[in-house]
């Protein structure tokens, strides 16, 4: 297989544009897009017939909608939604109507759609830009989530979204778009719920997503230098999830830290620490740890929105708290 | 204009399918075999069937509101799966997993009902945007309330339609009151076609309470969707004999002057049919109803294994 280097952006717009190609019922609506505002769609404005790039006005709820009942009536859209924090805005249409109408239908309707959006701070763009919502929408039944965080996962994921018969909601970090990595010239779907082992390690899992994938590889790199070595596991999609994968890991290791940008609260990190407790908690040497930023909005000034972010040095006191720390030397 | 009776008589049978329909979800809630709040579509009925007469299920695409028991019987979903939807049985159209806001009927051309007001609008954008990008020849049409008319969701529908340009009849059911609020005192300016023409769309109003005038509009303006591919509105206006949902204590007791099965059937008599055939039809209507209903009875309550089948069938 042919492989060539492409950013994460363009990975995206090689998927979007090998979908459109076999499949002329695969759509994209969404602000701006005919320009692109992160590359991630770039040239399909000009390769594609432009009722199959579709400029919006500034009216999530309307187009995101459209997009739903286009999805039940033959049509496969892929929305760009173009900061997960405009949800908000249409979060009825996503968290109702999306997402409920192939129960509501007992099964007969099919809703391939994708929603793509993006997450992340650390780009100075304040509390309204900047945030990573992925687990508002894992809370809600009927929507499968993706959170890559290389090129060819951007792309092979993506692939498997189009193709899916259910709403999908894509997160794109912004902070990955230029990030380089290989990618098949023709690219293979990557099934959701199968999860990625990105380093093999022997005394801690670190599970971690998105942007946070590469700020844990950082961590572990430091953490080899001292002897401690690190299991990293990045679950690619967070629902469904590949619980198999994590409590592997952790049966290995004993030991668990999860990171993520998303909720101090009711987050990813959270869900996953349950999740590893219910079902591995007799290997856990000690208790979970988890690494998110603060439970307060991202702030803006440069500073401030650094010590918010989680970074290597938060992954390696939480690997150091757990290493410290025995269940059973406590009791 | 005139129409002849024997169109008057199948409008008319149509129009008494809804309402014993519903007369029948009425006693059985009071019964409690209908969990939850069915809304009822007592006196909307002639808006619904003067639009769907001129709707081809295999191309064209309804999508409903919370209101819409009668959208879905006119659009040709049959009796015995609504009624078992709305009871919770094996023979509804969702398996009894959707209810009476959650009318789900794409076979009958009925895309869906909804929940949430004016949440429904979008979706037909959406089946209007298939229907041209697929070149299919169908067109959408959205029905909401004058409450739905103050929320975002249609509002943005309209100018995206329009924009778009897409083949969308947006039929605004005005009843005046958002849910018990007055319409008029919660509305600026002067009024729902007036919105559609601020966005140079052609708007109309209409007589709700006569088929007649309902399909004679309607006519006209699904004609004009479909040749020109762009969004029109149509205004009914009717009055609500139910309440917001029934058993809230608001229904209109006796006979309404607004009914409009008593203005076509009065209408019928002007044209010279005989009494006794209305009351005949009236019969076979509530005896097919009461056949409908008994079908659907018959079917075995939906049960928890049925659930988890269609959680499982769609990967939940």
């Amino acid at each position: 297989m042919t492989q060539k280097t492409y950013s994460y952006a363009a990975a995206l717009a090689h998927a979007l544009d090998q979908a459109m190609a076999v499949d002329a019922r695969v759509v994209l609506l969404g602000e701006d897009i005919r320009e692109g505002v992160f590359g991630a769609t770039n040239g399909l404005a000009k390769k594609y017939d432009p009722s199959r790039v579709l400029d919006m006005p500034i009216s999530e709820t309307a187009f995101t909608g459209m997009a739903v009942g286009a999805a039940m009536t033959g049509l496969r859209p892929v929305v760009e939604i173009m900061f997960c924090d405009f949800m908000g805005v249409c979060f009825d249409q996503i968290i109702n109507q999306a997402a409920k109408a192939r129960f509501l239908s007992g099964g007969r309707l099919t809703l391939p759609l994708v929603i793509r959006t993006t997450m992340g701070a650390g780009d100075g763009s304040g509390a309204m830009h900047s945030q990573s919502l992925a687990h508002l929408l894992t809370s809600v039944p009927g929507l499968r989530v993706a959170m890559p965080s290389t090129p060819a996962d951007a792309a092979g994921l993506l692939l498997a979204a189009i193709a899916d018969d259910g709403p999908v909601i894509f997160f794109e970090h912004k902070g990955l778009y230029a990030v380089e990595g290989p990618l098949d010239e023709v690219i293979e779907p990557i099934p959701f719920g199968e999860a990625r082992q990105v380093l093999r390690g022997s005394d801690v899992t670190l599970v971690a997503l998105s942007a946070m994938v590469k700020v844990a590889e950082t961590a572990a790199d430091t953490l080899a230098e001292q002897g401690i070595s690190a299991d990293i596991i990045d679950p690619r999609t967070v629902s469904p999830i590949d619980m198999a994968a994590i409590t592997e890991s952790v049966e290995r290791t004993g030991r668990l830290v999860v990171v993520d940008e998303g909720a101090a609260r009711c987050g990813l990190a959270a869900d996953i620490a349950a999740a590893v407790q219910q079902q591995a908690f007799a290997a856990l040497k000690a208790p979970v740890q988890m690494v998110t930023p603060p439970h307060t909005p991202v702030p803006y000034a440069r500073a401030a929105e650094s010590a918010w972010l989680p970074d290597a040095e938060a992954v390696i006191g939480a690997v150091k708290r757990t290493l410290s720390q025995s269940i059973i030397g406590s009791m | 204009m005139q129409v002849d009776l024997e169109q008057m008589n199948t409008w008319l049978a149509r129009m008494l399918s809804i309402r014993y329909f519903e007369d029948r979800v009425a006693g059985a809630r009071d019964k409690g075999l209908v969990p939850g709040l069915p809304h009822l579509s007592h006196g909307a009925e002639a808006v619904a069937v003067g639009i769907c007469h001129h709707l081809d299920a295999d191309t064209d695409r309804i999508t409903g509101s919370h209101r819409s028991h009668a959208a879905a019987l006119a659009a040709g979903v049959p009796p015995v799966q609504m009624f078992g939807e709305l009871t919770g049985r094996h023979c509804g159209l969702s398996g009894g997993m959707g209810g009476t806001q959650h009318i789900i009927a794409p076979e009958s051309g009925f895309l869906c009902s909804n929940g949430i007001v004016g949440a429904q609008v979008p979706l037909a954008a959406g089946a209007a945007l298939s229907a041209k990008s697929l070149a299919s020849g169908g067109v959408a049409v959205a029905f909401f309330g004058d409450g739905a008319i103050n929320q975002g969701a249609v509002s943005e529908s309209m100018n995206l339609a329009a924009t778009l340009g897409l083949p969308l009849l947006f039929v605004a059911e005005n009843n005046g009151v958002s849910q018990s609020t007055g319409s008029a005192s919660v509305s600026a300016g002067p009024g729902i076609t007036a919105r559609a023409r601020a966005l140079a769309m052609p708007a109309e109003q209409v007589d709700g309470r006569s088929v007649v005038q309902v399909s004679l509009a309607t006519e006209r303006m699904i004609r004009w969707v479909r040749d020109s591919g762009q969004p029109a509105l149509l205004e009914a206006f009717c009055t609500r004999l139910s309440g917001h949902f029934y058993g809230d204590g608001r229904e209109q007791e006796g006979e309404h002057p607004d009914d409009p099965i008593m203005v076509a059937s009065e209408y019928m008599l002007k044209l010279g049919a005989e009494p006794e055939s209305i009351k005949a039809l009236e019969v076979r209507i509530g005896e097919k109803m009461d056949a409908a209903w008994a079908e659907a009875l018959a079917s075995p309550p939906a049960t928890v294994g049925d659930y988890q089948a269609i959680c499982g069938a769609i990967g939940l």
